[in-house]
């Protein structure tokens, strides 16, 4: 069923704060999630085509939310390997960019791979997309 | 129960894939997959499976969210009668997507003039629309963000193609792609 097994491994700490990493293990039809908070690697890895998107992204969002606000000073680096997203997903990954494109502007320091296999145009579109929309984000288009 | 009838009619319209009744998010996901895997058993290209594989996710997933009837279950997780036809066009010379669902009256005019539109925009011009409503966010609900059909028309080398069928008391939309 759609129960998305989501464990908490690690605590990292810095300063006053802390944060657990974030883990959840892909399903046919939602992406992996491996969100280290001390290396600061966020990748998302699969496809993505939930009946219940915002369901499966909001905690998601969250954690990124939350890391922005502890660890802002940090660079982070997102990894995006997305091989099919559905229009709901689409929207989802939308809303994620708008808040890293603020969290970008008030000065975090963010970089995302947008990585995709050679023969696939459409996520290759998807990517090209992305930079055109987040002009001030920082946006690298990565073949596989 | 005339089974032969039914491979006659499969054969006559080239049907490669079909499925009628609920449709739940596992089986959405495994008519997909197994869909994806026939066409390319088929020799069809890369391109063409990925844009079959978009097309054949966003019409199930409306045929739950949009359904007259549907069971909803825990957790926001629907269940809806529909029907999914996926065939090869012999005159066309193209693979088609179809479905079909029961709808509420109101959403006739609405759903109506929403494909009206999206139908009346050129292609080229499509990816910039969907952007713009994916930012706008005019038509997002709590399952969706309501773009399903520019998706659709995206991945689709025609205009979307649909119609609204009253049989015995019961309004049915059918909406058919052809990529």
């Amino acid at each position: 069923m759609e129960n998305f097994t989501s464990t908490y491994l690690h605590t990292y700490k810095q300063g006053d704060y802390t944060m657990k990493n974030m883990s959840i293990e892909a399903t046919k039809y939602t992406p992996s999630i491996e969100f280290d908070a001390t290396s600061r690697v966020l990748s998302i890895t699969g496809k993505s085509y939930p009946e219940n998107t915002f369901e499966f992204y909001t905690p998601i969002t969250e954690w990124i939310k939350e890391f922005l606000t502890k660890f802002s000073e940090d660079t982070i680096l997102l990894n995006l390997d997305l091989e099919y997203l559905n229009s709901s997903s689409l929207k989802a990954y939308f809303d994620l960019f708008d808040l890293l494109e603020g969290a970008s502007l008030k000065g975090a320091s963010i970089k995302i791979k947008w990585l995709y296999d050679e023969e696939n145009d459409i996520a290759e579109e998807t990517g090209e997309d992305f930079i055109e929309d987040f002009k001030d984000l920082d946006i690298e288009l990565v073949v596989k | 129960m005339n089974i032969s009838k039914i491979r006659e009619i499969m054969a006559q319209e080239g049907i490669v894939f079909s499925f009628s009744g609920m449709i739940s998010q596992q089986l959405t996901s495994f008519m997909v997959e197994t869909a994806k895997s026939q066409l390319e058993d088929m020799g069809e290209n890369a391109k063409m499976t990925r844009n079959m594989f978009l097309i054949a996710i966003e019409q199930l997933q409306n045929v739950m969210s949009y359904s007259k009837e549907k069971d909803i279950h825990h957790g926001n997780r629907y269940t809806s009668p529909g029907v999914l036809v996926i065939g090869f066009d012999e005159t066309k010379h193209k693979f088609y997507i179809t479905s079909s669902n029961e709808v509420v009256a109101e959403d006739q005019e609405k759903v109506s003039a929403k494909i009206d539109a999206i139908n009346a925009i050129p292609k080229e011009n499509l990816r910039k629309f969907l952007r713009e409503k994916l930012r706008s966010a005019e038509d997002l609900h709590h399952r969706g963000a309501g773009v399903g059909f520019i998706e659709m028309a995206k991945r689709s080398s025609e205009k979307l193609k649909y119609d609204f069928e009253m049989v015995d008391g019961k309004l049915y939309f059918h909406i058919l792609t052809y990529i």
